[in-house]
Protein backbone atom coordinates (compact mmCIF):
# COMPACT_ATOMS: atom_id res chain seq x y z
CA UNK A 1 0.00 0.00 0.00
CA UNK A 2 3.15 2.68 -0.33
CA UNK A 3 1.76 4.14 -3.59
CA UNK A 4 -2.06 4.74 -1.62
CA UNK A 5 -0.56 8.17 -0.86
CA UNK A 6 0.66 9.07 -4.59
CA UNK A 7 -2.14 7.87 -5.87
CA UNK A 8 -4.35 9.94 -3.87
CA UNK A 9 -2.12 12.89 -3.28
CA UNK A 10 -1.69 13.36 -7.17
CA UNK A 11 -5.67 13.49 -7.69
CA UNK A 12 -6.31 16.14 -4.95
CA UNK A 13 -4.13 18.20 -6.23
CA UNK A 14 -5.21 17.94 -9.97
CA UNK A 15 -8.90 18.36 -8.29
CA UNK A 16 -7.46 21.49 -6.66
CA UNK A 17 -5.73 22.99 -9.96
CA UNK A 18 -9.37 22.21 -11.87
CA UNK A 19 -11.79 24.71 -11.62
CA UNK A 20 -14.31 22.02 -10.32
CA UNK A 21 -13.29 21.75 -7.08
CA UNK A 22 -13.83 25.61 -6.34
CA UNK A 23 -16.68 25.48 -8.18
CA UNK A 24 -18.24 22.33 -5.87
CA UNK A 25 -16.20 24.14 -2.75
CA UNK A 26 -18.24 27.83 -3.55
CA UNK A 27 -21.77 26.01 -4.69
CA UNK A 28 -21.35 23.90 -1.47
CA UNK A 29 -20.61 26.63 0.75
CA UNK A 30 -23.80 28.46 -0.42
CA UNK A 31 -26.15 26.10 -0.34
CA UNK A 32 -24.90 24.96 3.36
CA UNK A 33 -25.34 28.34 4.24
CA UNK A 34 -29.16 28.67 2.75
CA UNK A 35 -30.34 25.55 4.08
CA UNK A 36 -29.55 26.89 7.50
CA UNK A 37 -31.00 29.96 7.35
CA UNK A 38 -33.75 28.05 6.33
CA UNK A 39 -33.96 25.78 9.28
CA UNK A 40 -33.15 28.72 11.77
CA UNK A 41 -35.79 30.46 9.98
CA UNK A 42 -38.66 27.47 10.61
CA UNK A 43 -37.46 27.23 13.90
CA UNK A 44 -38.36 30.53 14.58
CA UNK A 45 -41.82 30.09 13.02
CA UNK A 46 -42.22 26.96 15.09
CA UNK A 47 -41.61 28.73 17.85
CA UNK A 48 -43.78 31.88 16.92
CA UNK A 49 -46.58 29.42 16.67
CA UNK A 50 -46.42 27.93 19.98
CA UNK A 51 -46.33 31.33 21.71
CA UNK A 52 -49.23 32.67 19.62
CA UNK A 53 -51.77 29.22 20.17
CA UNK A 54 -50.13 29.58 24.20
CA UNK A 55 -48.70 26.52 24.66
CA UNK A 56 -45.61 27.60 26.59
CA UNK A 57 -45.18 24.04 28.02
CA UNK A 58 -44.49 22.36 24.18
CA UNK A 59 -42.66 25.38 23.22
CA UNK A 60 -40.41 24.94 26.17
CA UNK A 61 -39.75 21.69 25.35
CA UNK A 62 -38.19 22.60 21.31
CA UNK A 63 -34.37 22.73 21.25
CA UNK A 64 -31.83 23.52 18.75
CA UNK A 65 -30.56 20.09 18.18
CA UNK A 66 -34.24 18.81 16.70
CA UNK A 67 -35.27 22.03 15.11
CA UNK A 68 -32.28 23.25 13.32
CA UNK A 69 -29.19 20.93 13.31
CA UNK A 70 -31.05 17.75 12.71
CA UNK A 71 -33.62 19.22 9.92
CA UNK A 72 -30.06 20.76 8.22
CA UNK A 73 -28.06 18.02 8.77
CA UNK A 74 -30.85 16.30 7.02
CA UNK A 75 -31.51 18.22 4.48
CA UNK A 76 -27.59 18.22 3.19
CA UNK A 77 -27.74 14.66 1.81
CA UNK A 78 -29.90 16.61 -1.19
CA UNK A 79 -26.60 18.43 -1.87
CA UNK A 80 -24.21 15.42 -1.63
CA UNK A 81 -26.70 13.94 -4.27
CA UNK A 82 -25.50 16.30 -6.83
CA UNK A 83 -22.08 17.37 -5.74
CA UNK A 84 -20.38 14.13 -5.13
CA UNK A 85 -20.50 12.95 -8.01
CA UNK A 86 -19.45 16.19 -9.80
CA UNK A 87 -16.16 15.35 -7.89
CA UNK A 88 -15.92 11.83 -8.59
CA UNK A 89 -17.26 11.95 -12.20
CA UNK A 90 -13.68 12.14 -13.37
CA UNK A 91 -11.28 9.64 -11.20
CA UNK A 92 -11.25 6.94 -13.45
CA UNK A 93 -13.02 8.60 -16.45
CA UNK A 94 -10.33 11.14 -16.67
CA UNK A 95 -7.22 7.99 -17.07
CA UNK A 96 -9.06 6.59 -20.01
CA UNK A 97 -9.66 9.80 -21.80
CA UNK A 98 -5.45 11.13 -21.00
CA UNK A 99 -4.51 7.57 -21.60
CA UNK A 100 -2.72 7.67 -18.54
CA UNK A 101 -4.72 4.28 -17.57
CA UNK A 102 -1.52 2.67 -19.39
CA UNK A 103 0.77 4.25 -17.21
CA UNK A 104 -0.83 2.92 -13.94
CA UNK A 105 -1.97 -0.62 -15.51
CA UNK A 106 2.03 -0.70 -16.62
CA UNK A 107 3.37 0.45 -13.15
CA UNK A 108 4.02 -1.93 -10.72
CA UNK A 109 1.03 -0.52 -8.60
CA UNK A 110 -1.83 -2.88 -7.06
CA UNK A 111 -5.69 -2.77 -7.95
CA UNK A 112 -6.52 -1.93 -4.18
CA UNK A 113 -3.73 1.15 -4.12
CA UNK A 114 -4.79 2.47 -7.31
CA UNK A 115 -8.42 2.14 -6.22
CA UNK A 116 -8.41 2.81 -2.71
CA UNK A 117 -6.09 6.11 -3.95
CA UNK A 118 -8.91 7.05 -5.47
CA UNK A 119 -11.31 6.92 -3.19
CA UNK A 120 -9.21 8.37 -0.22
CA UNK A 121 -8.65 11.32 -2.25
CA UNK A 122 -12.52 11.77 -2.97
CA UNK A 123 -12.61 11.04 1.08
CA UNK A 124 -10.37 13.82 1.74
CA UNK A 125 -12.66 15.97 -0.18
CA UNK A 126 -16.06 14.97 1.75
CA UNK A 127 -14.21 15.86 4.56
CA UNK A 128 -13.11 18.93 3.77
CA UNK A 129 -16.80 19.38 2.82
CA UNK A 130 -17.92 18.28 6.13
CA UNK A 131 -15.70 20.75 7.51
CA UNK A 132 -16.98 23.59 5.89
CA UNK A 133 -20.79 23.21 7.00
CA UNK A 134 -20.44 22.03 10.52
CA UNK A 135 -19.18 25.59 10.76
CA UNK A 136 -22.93 26.34 10.44
CA UNK A 137 -23.80 24.70 13.62
CA UNK A 138 -20.93 25.69 15.97
CA UNK A 139 -22.14 29.25 15.61
CA UNK A 140 -24.62 27.89 17.99
CA UNK A 141 -22.26 26.68 20.12
CA UNK A 142 -21.20 30.29 20.76
CA UNK A 143 -22.22 31.45 24.44
CA UNK A 144 -25.90 32.42 25.03
CA UNK A 145 -26.09 36.10 24.55
CA UNK A 146 -23.97 36.45 21.29
CA UNK A 147 -25.46 38.03 18.02
CA UNK A 148 -26.51 35.11 16.54
CA UNK A 149 -28.23 33.20 19.61
CA UNK A 150 -29.61 36.69 20.54
CA UNK A 151 -31.29 36.65 17.30
CA UNK A 152 -32.68 33.61 16.85
CA UNK A 153 -34.48 33.62 20.47
CA UNK A 154 -35.44 37.20 20.41
CA UNK A 155 -39.08 37.63 22.14
CA UNK A 156 -38.72 33.78 23.12
CA UNK A 157 -38.41 32.25 26.22
CA UNK A 158 -37.23 29.05 26.29
CA UNK A 159 -35.93 26.67 29.13
CA UNK A 160 -32.34 25.83 27.84
CA UNK A 161 -31.52 27.51 24.66
CA UNK A 162 -28.11 25.33 24.62
CA UNK A 163 -27.93 22.71 21.86
CA UNK A 164 -26.39 19.69 22.87
CA UNK A 165 -22.68 18.75 21.36
CA UNK A 166 -22.80 14.84 20.77
CA UNK A 167 -25.92 14.86 19.13
CA UNK A 168 -24.47 17.15 16.31
CA UNK A 169 -21.13 15.12 16.01
CA UNK A 170 -23.44 11.96 15.82
CA UNK A 171 -25.45 13.70 12.88
CA UNK A 172 -22.21 15.14 11.53
CA UNK A 173 -20.23 11.20 11.60
CA UNK A 174 -23.83 9.84 9.41
CA UNK A 175 -23.55 12.56 6.86
CA UNK A 176 -19.74 11.48 6.71
CA UNK A 177 -20.65 8.06 6.08
CA UNK A 178 -22.82 9.11 3.65
CA UNK A 179 -20.66 11.66 1.79
CA UNK A 180 -18.70 8.62 1.91
CA UNK A 181 -20.61 6.26 0.71
CA UNK A 182 -22.05 8.38 -2.31
CA UNK A 183 -17.47 8.65 -3.05
CA UNK A 184 -17.70 4.72 -2.92
CA UNK A 185 -20.86 4.31 -5.67
CA UNK A 186 -19.41 7.26 -7.31
CA UNK A 187 -16.27 6.03 -7.64
CA UNK A 188 -17.25 2.59 -9.33
CA UNK A 189 -19.57 4.74 -11.74
CA UNK A 190 -16.26 6.69 -13.34
CA UNK A 191 -14.88 3.49 -13.94
CA UNK A 192 -17.16 1.98 -16.03
CA UNK A 193 -16.77 4.56 -18.69
CA UNK A 194 -14.60 7.17 -20.34
CA UNK A 195 -17.02 9.66 -20.28
CA UNK A 196 -17.46 11.97 -17.18
CA UNK A 197 -20.92 13.17 -17.51
CA UNK A 198 -22.07 9.61 -17.81
CA UNK A 199 -20.13 8.75 -15.09
CA UNK A 200 -21.91 11.68 -12.93
CA UNK A 201 -25.63 11.07 -14.19
CA UNK A 202 -24.78 6.96 -13.56
CA UNK A 203 -23.78 8.03 -9.80
CA UNK A 204 -26.77 10.42 -9.58
CA UNK A 205 -29.05 7.48 -10.66
CA UNK A 206 -27.32 4.92 -8.45
CA UNK A 207 -27.75 6.92 -5.31
CA UNK A 208 -31.29 7.90 -5.96
CA UNK A 209 -32.08 4.17 -6.32
CA UNK A 210 -30.57 3.20 -3.36
CA UNK A 211 -32.36 6.47 -1.66
CA UNK A 212 -35.87 5.41 -2.66
CA UNK A 213 -35.68 1.82 -2.01
CA UNK A 214 -37.36 2.33 0.86
CA UNK A 215 -40.10 4.00 -0.36
CA UNK A 216 -40.61 1.13 -2.69
CA UNK A 217 -40.40 -0.81 0.36
CA UNK A 218 -43.11 1.59 1.92
CA UNK A 219 -45.37 1.22 -0.74
CA UNK A 220 -45.40 -2.52 -0.43
CA UNK A 221 -45.98 -2.79 3.25
CA UNK A 222 -49.22 -0.37 2.86
CA UNK A 223 -50.67 -3.13 0.18
CA UNK A 224 -50.85 -5.47 3.10
CA UNK A 225 -48.47 -7.66 1.79
CA UNK A 226 -47.43 -10.63 4.46
CA UNK A 227 -44.92 -12.96 4.57
CA UNK A 228 -42.39 -12.81 1.81
CA UNK A 229 -43.22 -9.62 1.05
CA UNK A 230 -42.70 -8.00 4.10
CA UNK A 231 -39.43 -10.31 4.49
CA UNK A 232 -38.37 -8.36 0.90
CA UNK A 233 -39.54 -4.72 2.35
CA UNK A 234 -37.39 -5.35 4.94
CA UNK A 235 -34.32 -5.92 2.83
CA UNK A 236 -35.40 -3.25 0.67
CA UNK A 237 -35.21 -0.84 3.75
CA UNK A 238 -32.34 -2.23 5.13
CA UNK A 239 -30.26 -1.68 1.82
CA UNK A 240 -31.80 1.93 1.39
CA UNK A 241 -29.09 4.45 2.65
CA UNK A 242 -32.06 6.63 3.96
CA UNK A 243 -33.33 4.77 7.00
CA UNK A 244 -30.07 4.49 8.37
CA UNK A 245 -28.92 7.96 7.66
CA UNK A 246 -32.08 9.49 9.38
CA UNK A 247 -31.08 7.51 12.61
CA UNK A 248 -28.03 9.54 12.81
CA UNK A 249 -28.75 12.46 11.64
CA UNK A 250 -31.10 12.66 14.21
CA UNK A 251 -28.40 11.67 16.85
CA UNK A 252 -28.85 7.94 17.27
CA UNK A 253 -25.58 6.45 16.86
CA UNK A 254 -26.39 2.21 16.29
CA UNK A 255 -23.75 -0.25 15.49
CA UNK A 256 -25.83 -1.49 13.06
CA UNK A 257 -25.98 1.53 11.02
CA UNK A 258 -22.58 2.55 10.83
CA UNK A 259 -22.27 -1.57 9.66
CA UNK A 260 -24.53 -0.69 7.04
CA UNK A 261 -22.24 2.16 5.90
CA UNK A 262 -18.90 -0.15 5.71
CA UNK A 263 -20.49 -2.62 4.11
CA UNK A 264 -21.85 -0.14 1.38
CA UNK A 265 -18.54 1.12 1.50
CA UNK A 266 -16.49 -2.10 0.62
CA UNK A 267 -19.03 -3.39 -1.78
CA UNK A 268 -18.96 -0.45 -4.10
CA UNK A 269 -15.18 -0.24 -3.90
CA UNK A 270 -14.77 -4.18 -4.38
CA UNK A 271 -16.90 -3.40 -7.40
CA UNK A 272 -14.93 -1.08 -8.85
CA UNK A 273 -11.84 -3.00 -8.58
CA UNK A 274 -13.21 -5.60 -10.23
CA UNK A 275 -14.60 -3.27 -13.30
CA UNK A 276 -11.18 -1.34 -13.54
CA UNK A 277 -9.26 -4.99 -13.96
CA UNK A 278 -12.05 -5.66 -16.16
CA UNK A 279 -9.40 -3.79 -19.36
CA UNK A 280 -7.06 -6.90 -18.83
CA UNK A 281 -9.94 -9.54 -19.63
CA UNK A 282 -11.92 -7.96 -21.86
CA UNK B 1 16.29 -9.59 -21.66
CA UNK B 2 12.86 -10.13 -23.32
CA UNK B 3 11.66 -13.88 -24.29
CA UNK B 4 8.39 -14.16 -25.90
CA UNK B 5 7.07 -17.61 -26.43
CA UNK B 6 4.14 -18.14 -28.54
CA UNK B 7 2.27 -15.26 -26.97
CA UNK B 8 -1.49 -15.24 -28.87
CA UNK B 9 -4.16 -12.84 -27.78
CA UNK B 10 -7.91 -13.41 -29.13
CA UNK B 11 -10.85 -10.97 -29.19
CA UNK B 12 -13.96 -13.68 -29.28
CA UNK B 13 -12.86 -15.05 -32.32
CA UNK B 14 -10.43 -12.22 -34.12
CA UNK B 15 -7.16 -13.51 -33.37
CA UNK B 16 -4.74 -10.02 -33.10
CA UNK B 17 -1.45 -11.81 -32.14
CA UNK B 18 -0.44 -15.41 -33.30
CA UNK B 19 2.23 -16.93 -31.80
CA UNK B 20 4.39 -14.63 -31.50
CA UNK B 21 8.01 -15.53 -30.49
CA UNK B 22 11.44 -13.65 -30.02
CA UNK B 23 14.28 -13.41 -28.17
CA UNK B 24 15.63 -9.94 -27.37
CA UNK B 25 19.06 -9.05 -25.53
CA UNK B 26 20.57 -6.32 -23.98
CA UNK B 27 22.30 -3.60 -26.07
CA UNK B 28 19.43 -4.44 -29.08
CA UNK B 29 17.37 -1.79 -30.57
CA UNK B 30 14.98 -3.66 -32.77
CA UNK B 31 11.95 -2.28 -34.93
CA UNK B 32 8.97 -3.59 -34.50
CA UNK B 33 7.76 -3.21 -38.06
CA UNK B 34 3.78 -4.15 -39.85
CA UNK B 35 0.96 -2.45 -41.10
CA UNK B 36 -1.75 -1.17 -38.97
CA UNK B 37 -3.90 -3.19 -37.45
CA UNK B 38 -1.11 -6.20 -37.37
CA UNK B 39 -0.95 -6.20 -33.86
CA UNK B 40 1.76 -4.68 -32.40
CA UNK B 41 0.45 -2.08 -30.48
CA UNK B 42 -1.33 -5.22 -28.52
CA UNK B 43 2.12 -7.40 -28.91
CA UNK B 44 3.85 -4.51 -27.06
CA UNK B 45 0.79 -3.79 -24.43
CA UNK B 46 1.07 -7.67 -23.55
CA UNK B 47 4.68 -7.39 -22.96
CA UNK B 48 4.30 -4.43 -20.64
CA UNK B 49 1.77 -5.86 -18.51
CA UNK B 50 -0.99 -4.23 -19.64
CA UNK B 51 -3.21 -6.79 -21.01
CA UNK B 52 -2.99 -10.73 -20.34
CA UNK B 53 -2.50 -12.88 -23.56
CA UNK B 54 -4.69 -15.04 -23.97
CA UNK B 55 -1.91 -17.81 -24.57
CA UNK B 56 1.64 -17.93 -24.42
CA UNK B 57 4.48 -16.91 -22.18
CA UNK B 58 6.73 -13.72 -21.56
CA UNK B 59 9.66 -12.81 -19.53
CA UNK B 60 11.30 -9.38 -19.01
CA UNK B 61 14.41 -9.13 -17.50
CA UNK B 62 14.12 -12.54 -16.12
CA UNK B 63 10.41 -11.42 -14.83
CA UNK B 64 7.63 -13.92 -16.02
CA UNK B 65 4.88 -11.00 -16.95
CA UNK B 66 2.36 -13.03 -15.66
CA UNK B 67 3.80 -14.63 -12.68
CA UNK B 68 5.35 -11.63 -11.09
CA UNK B 69 3.65 -8.56 -13.25
CA UNK B 70 5.52 -6.13 -10.65
CA UNK B 71 8.76 -7.08 -10.66
CA UNK B 72 8.27 -7.41 -14.37
CA UNK B 73 6.47 -4.12 -14.50
CA UNK B 74 9.26 -2.12 -12.54
CA UNK B 75 11.84 -3.77 -15.65
CA UNK B 76 9.67 -1.92 -18.35
CA UNK B 77 9.65 1.70 -19.71
CA UNK B 78 6.97 2.28 -21.67
CA UNK B 79 5.67 5.29 -24.17
CA UNK B 80 2.25 4.39 -25.24
CA UNK B 81 0.76 5.83 -28.73
CA UNK B 82 -0.70 8.60 -27.13
CA UNK B 83 1.95 9.65 -24.44
CA UNK B 84 -0.12 8.92 -21.20
CA UNK B 85 -0.15 12.72 -19.75
CA UNK B 86 -1.94 14.64 -17.27
CA UNK B 87 -2.28 17.68 -18.58
CA UNK B 88 -3.09 19.90 -15.48
CA UNK B 89 0.48 19.15 -13.60
CA UNK B 90 3.35 20.59 -14.68
CA UNK B 91 6.20 18.41 -16.13
CA UNK B 92 8.47 18.15 -12.81
CA UNK B 93 5.21 17.39 -10.51
CA UNK B 94 4.07 14.55 -13.53
CA UNK B 95 7.55 13.18 -13.68
CA UNK B 96 7.84 13.05 -9.68
CA UNK B 97 4.50 11.19 -9.81
CA UNK B 98 5.77 8.92 -12.27
CA UNK B 99 9.05 8.45 -9.82
CA UNK B 100 6.81 7.62 -6.77
CA UNK B 101 4.49 4.67 -8.64
CA UNK B 102 7.84 3.37 -10.43
CA UNK B 103 9.24 2.45 -7.16
CA UNK B 104 12.07 4.79 -7.68
CA UNK B 105 13.80 4.68 -3.77
CA UNK B 106 12.67 8.28 -2.35
CA UNK B 107 16.54 9.00 -1.90
CA UNK B 108 17.03 8.83 -5.90
CA UNK B 109 13.61 10.37 -6.91
CA UNK B 110 14.73 14.08 -7.38
CA UNK B 111 18.35 13.27 -9.47
CA UNK B 112 15.63 10.92 -11.50
CA UNK B 113 13.60 13.41 -12.44
CA UNK B 114 16.64 15.27 -13.46
CA UNK B 115 18.35 13.63 -15.25
CA UNK B 116 15.39 12.42 -17.39
CA UNK B 117 14.39 16.16 -17.57
CA UNK B 118 18.15 16.49 -18.75
CA UNK B 119 18.81 13.85 -21.51
CA UNK B 120 15.04 14.61 -22.92
CA UNK B 121 16.20 18.06 -23.48
CA UNK B 122 13.53 19.46 -20.97
CA UNK B 123 15.73 21.72 -18.48
CA UNK B 124 13.55 24.64 -20.15
CA UNK B 125 10.15 23.83 -19.97
CA UNK B 126 10.06 21.88 -16.22
CA UNK B 127 7.69 24.37 -14.43
CA UNK B 128 5.21 24.46 -17.62
CA UNK B 129 1.94 22.83 -17.35
CA UNK B 130 2.20 19.54 -19.54
CA UNK B 131 -1.60 21.15 -21.77
CA UNK B 132 0.06 24.02 -22.62
CA UNK B 133 3.24 22.40 -24.62
CA UNK B 134 3.93 21.32 -28.43
CA UNK B 135 3.53 18.33 -29.10
CA UNK B 136 6.93 17.95 -29.86
CA UNK B 137 7.38 18.27 -26.22
CA UNK B 138 4.72 16.21 -24.94
CA UNK B 139 6.10 13.34 -26.90
CA UNK B 140 9.61 13.94 -24.55
CA UNK B 141 7.86 13.89 -21.67
CA UNK B 142 6.23 10.99 -22.57
CA UNK B 143 10.11 9.32 -23.01
CA UNK B 144 11.33 11.18 -20.00
CA UNK B 145 8.27 9.03 -18.32
CA UNK B 146 9.49 5.90 -19.78
CA UNK B 147 13.28 6.20 -19.03
CA UNK B 148 12.35 7.86 -15.62
CA UNK B 149 13.31 5.18 -13.16
CA UNK B 150 15.82 3.66 -15.57
CA UNK B 151 14.31 0.05 -16.82
CA UNK B 152 16.64 -2.31 -18.76
CA UNK B 153 13.80 -2.41 -21.47
CA UNK B 154 12.30 0.22 -23.26
CA UNK B 155 9.04 -0.33 -25.47
CA UNK B 156 7.74 2.76 -27.25
CA UNK B 157 4.95 2.70 -29.57
CA UNK B 158 5.39 4.82 -32.49
CA UNK B 159 7.71 7.34 -30.91
CA UNK B 160 7.65 9.90 -33.68
CA UNK B 161 4.21 9.99 -35.10
CA UNK B 162 2.68 13.41 -36.14
CA UNK B 163 6.57 15.15 -35.41
CA UNK B 164 7.24 17.42 -37.45
CA UNK B 165 10.67 16.42 -39.17
CA UNK B 166 13.39 18.32 -37.10
CA UNK B 167 11.39 17.03 -34.41
CA UNK B 168 11.47 13.56 -35.17
CA UNK B 169 15.34 13.94 -35.73
CA UNK B 170 15.60 15.09 -32.00
CA UNK B 171 13.94 12.07 -30.90
CA UNK B 172 15.56 10.00 -33.07
CA UNK B 173 18.69 11.47 -31.55
CA UNK B 174 17.48 10.62 -27.91
CA UNK B 175 16.48 7.18 -28.81
CA UNK B 176 20.52 6.46 -30.50
CA UNK B 177 21.58 8.27 -27.53
CA UNK B 178 19.65 5.74 -25.04
CA UNK B 179 20.90 3.17 -26.87
CA UNK B 180 24.33 4.11 -26.97
CA UNK B 181 26.74 1.69 -25.01
CA UNK B 182 29.15 3.77 -24.12
CA UNK B 183 26.83 5.97 -22.02
CA UNK B 184 24.59 4.01 -20.43
CA UNK B 185 24.24 0.67 -19.22
CA UNK B 186 23.03 -1.93 -22.17
CA UNK B 187 19.70 -1.75 -22.59
CA UNK B 188 17.19 -3.80 -24.96
CA UNK B 189 14.66 -0.67 -27.07
CA UNK B 190 11.89 -2.35 -28.58
CA UNK B 191 10.62 0.73 -31.18
CA UNK B 192 7.24 0.30 -33.30
CA UNK B 193 6.72 2.49 -36.36
CA UNK B 194 5.29 3.05 -39.95
CA UNK B 195 8.94 4.93 -40.98
CA UNK B 196 11.34 2.48 -42.40
CA UNK B 197 13.86 5.00 -43.10
CA UNK B 198 13.86 4.83 -38.66
CA UNK B 199 14.35 1.86 -38.39
CA UNK B 200 17.14 1.97 -40.98
CA UNK B 201 18.54 4.64 -39.12
CA UNK B 202 18.43 3.59 -35.55
CA UNK B 203 18.06 -0.33 -35.67
CA UNK B 204 20.02 -2.98 -35.85
CA UNK B 205 17.36 -5.72 -36.26
CA UNK B 206 13.61 -5.58 -37.52
CA UNK B 207 10.79 -8.09 -36.67
CA UNK B 208 7.96 -7.42 -38.86
CA UNK B 209 4.42 -8.08 -38.26
CA UNK B 210 1.49 -9.26 -40.35
CA UNK B 211 -2.13 -10.19 -39.50
CA UNK B 212 -0.79 -11.29 -36.10
CA UNK B 213 1.48 -13.35 -37.04
CA UNK B 214 5.66 -12.48 -37.16
CA UNK B 215 6.50 -13.16 -40.68
CA UNK B 216 10.19 -11.54 -40.66
CA UNK B 217 12.68 -11.80 -37.47
CA UNK B 218 16.33 -10.37 -38.55
CA UNK B 219 19.56 -8.28 -38.39
CA UNK B 220 19.00 -5.52 -40.76
CA UNK B 221 22.82 -5.78 -42.17
CA UNK B 222 21.71 -9.04 -43.63
CA UNK B 223 19.11 -7.79 -45.44
CA UNK B 224 20.55 -4.99 -47.35
CA UNK B 225 23.49 -7.38 -47.76
CA UNK B 226 21.13 -9.82 -50.23
CA UNK B 227 20.84 -6.56 -52.35
CA UNK B 228 17.04 -5.64 -51.09
CA UNK B 229 15.32 -2.69 -49.43
CA UNK B 230 13.95 -2.64 -46.20
CA UNK B 231 10.78 -1.01 -48.34
CA UNK B 232 10.62 -4.07 -50.66
CA UNK B 233 10.96 -6.49 -47.77
CA UNK B 234 7.83 -5.00 -46.27
CA UNK B 235 5.66 -4.41 -49.37
CA UNK B 236 6.40 -8.00 -50.38
CA UNK B 237 6.05 -9.90 -46.75
CA UNK B 238 2.72 -7.65 -45.92
CA UNK B 239 0.61 -7.54 -49.17
CA UNK B 240 -1.96 -10.08 -49.35
CA UNK B 241 -1.09 -12.92 -51.89
CA UNK B 242 -3.23 -12.07 -55.38
CA UNK B 243 -2.39 -8.74 -54.67
CA UNK B 244 1.41 -8.80 -55.36
CA UNK B 245 2.30 -7.62 -59.14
Amino acid sequence: MKHLGAIAGRELRSLFVSPVAYAVLTLFAVLAGFFFLLSVQGFRETMAYYQQIGQFDVLRQLNLNNQVIGPFIQVMWIVFLFLIPGITMGLFANEKTNGTQELLMTSPLTMWELVLGKFLAAAAFVTILIAMMALFPALLFLDAGTPVLGLIFSGFDLADPNPEGLQMWAGLLGLWLLGLTYAAVGTFSSSLTRNQLVAFFLALALLLILWLLSVVADLGVAEGAAGTASRLSGVLTWLSTSDHFDKLARGLVDTRDLAYFVFMIGTFLVLTKTSVESVRWR
Amino acid sequence: MIEADNITKRYGDFLAVDQVSFRAGAGEVIGFLGPNGAGKTTTMRILTGFLPATDGRARIAGHDIFEEPLAARRAVGYLPETPPLYPEMDVTGYLEFVAKIKDVPRARRRSAVESALERCGLADVHRRVIGSLSKGFRQRVGIAQAILHDPPVLILDEPTVGLDPIQIREIRGLIADLADPEKTEARTIVLSTHILAEVEAICRRVLMIHEGKMVLDSAIGELTAEGQSLEDVFARMTLREGEAA
